[in-house]
């Protein structure tokens, strides 16, 4: 699995689809509590994390219980974790299952990539 | 050479502008590309703070707030320009005080153009933004236009630049290219 992250508008769709030979079919883009992991590439996991905590599911659990299924995939997520902690506790809350959940995604990655203006950092 | 520098707030972003685009003038004209419009008594001191940090540097200053390709009109285009910044730059063209900030979204178009000419046009220039993409705020969809606008612009100056060098904590992350020193 090849993880991708990097802050809002950094490139890293652009940079999937270029790196991997992506066309808009293998992307799949978060939307609600579902994921379809049969696409090549799961992008904006941070819109599946806020359902999850709008819907009170645990991501991580959600990724372990389907981890023989994203083990292939291109998985890309926003780097929203250097700003002030949010007054909204809904948001506090997203944003600390999102880090939970890209913690665990970047241990279990072969590949970890950040994007910063369009330009990749490898960090494993 | 083009370096473009981003990274967070107070990291040292003008500093490492002004060694660079010292070192690259090598004793010859060197610009620094004023952009920010003062507001206040807080923005005076800023201001006078940016002023004091190179004086003695041998920096001619031209104020261009808008519109970056009229610094062109006098300046020699073998010269090294140091604009900081990017940032404030889009926030002028975009939110104008001298029309009372009323948003003007086609500027950030028209500002990113520019932003490509002026960067093909000139021999050197340095370039400073800021890396405002990771927070988990919410903001208003005006501002959102801002920052996307910001982002697109800075992803197309890390196109064009030889070096890109990201500062984290006053440490420097070159994502591209190197530094000369």
């Amino acid at each position: 699995m090849v993880f991708i992250f990097g802050g809002a508008y950094q490139g890293k769709t652009d940079f999937a689809r270029q790196a991997f030979s992506l066309a808009e079919g293998d992307i799949f883009s978060c939307s609600g509590t579902e994921i379809d992991f049969s696409r090549r590439c799961v992008d904006n996991i941070e819109n599946f994390t806020l359902a999850c905590t709008h819907a009170g599911i645990d991501p991580v659990e959600y990724f372990r219980a389907h981890r023989g299924e994203w083990e292939k995939c291109i998985l890309i997520c926003r780097d929203m974790f250097c700003g002030v902690v949010p007054m909204g506790a809904e948001t506090r809350a997203w944003r600390q299952d999102t880090g939970r959940l890209t913690q665990y995604l970047s241990r279990e990655a072969e590949r970890v990539s950040r994007i910063f203006c369009g330009l990749e950092q490898r960090l494993k | 050479m083009k370096a473009f520098i981003s990274g967070g707030a107070k990291n040292g972003k003008t500093t490492l502008g002004q060694d660079l685009a010292v070192y690259l003038a090598a004793g010859g004209t060197h610009y620094y590309v004023a952009t920010m419009i003062s507001a206040d008594a807080e923005d005076d001191e800023r201001i006078r703070r940016h002023i004091a940090d190179r004086a003695g540097l041998g920096f001619e200053t031209i104020e261009c707030p808008r519109h970056i390709l009229s610094c062109l009109d006098t300046a020699d285009r073998n010269g090294v320009f140091l604009l900081d910044s990017v940032t404030a730059l889009l926030q002028n063209e975009i939110f104008p005080p001298g029309k009372n900030y009323a948003p003007d979204l086609p500027a950030a178009e028209r500002c990113m153009r520019e932003l490509l000419k002026f960067v093909r046009s000139v021999r050197s220039a340095v370039l400073v933004s800021d890396y405002i993409f990771s927070d988990a705020g919410e903001y208003d969809p005006m501002t959102e236009r801002y920052r996307r606008a910001l982002a697109g612009i800075d992803r197309m100056l890390a196109r064009e630049c030889d070096t890109v060098v990201e500062l984290a904590a006053g440490r420097r992350i070159v994502h591209k290219g190197v530094l000369p020193f």
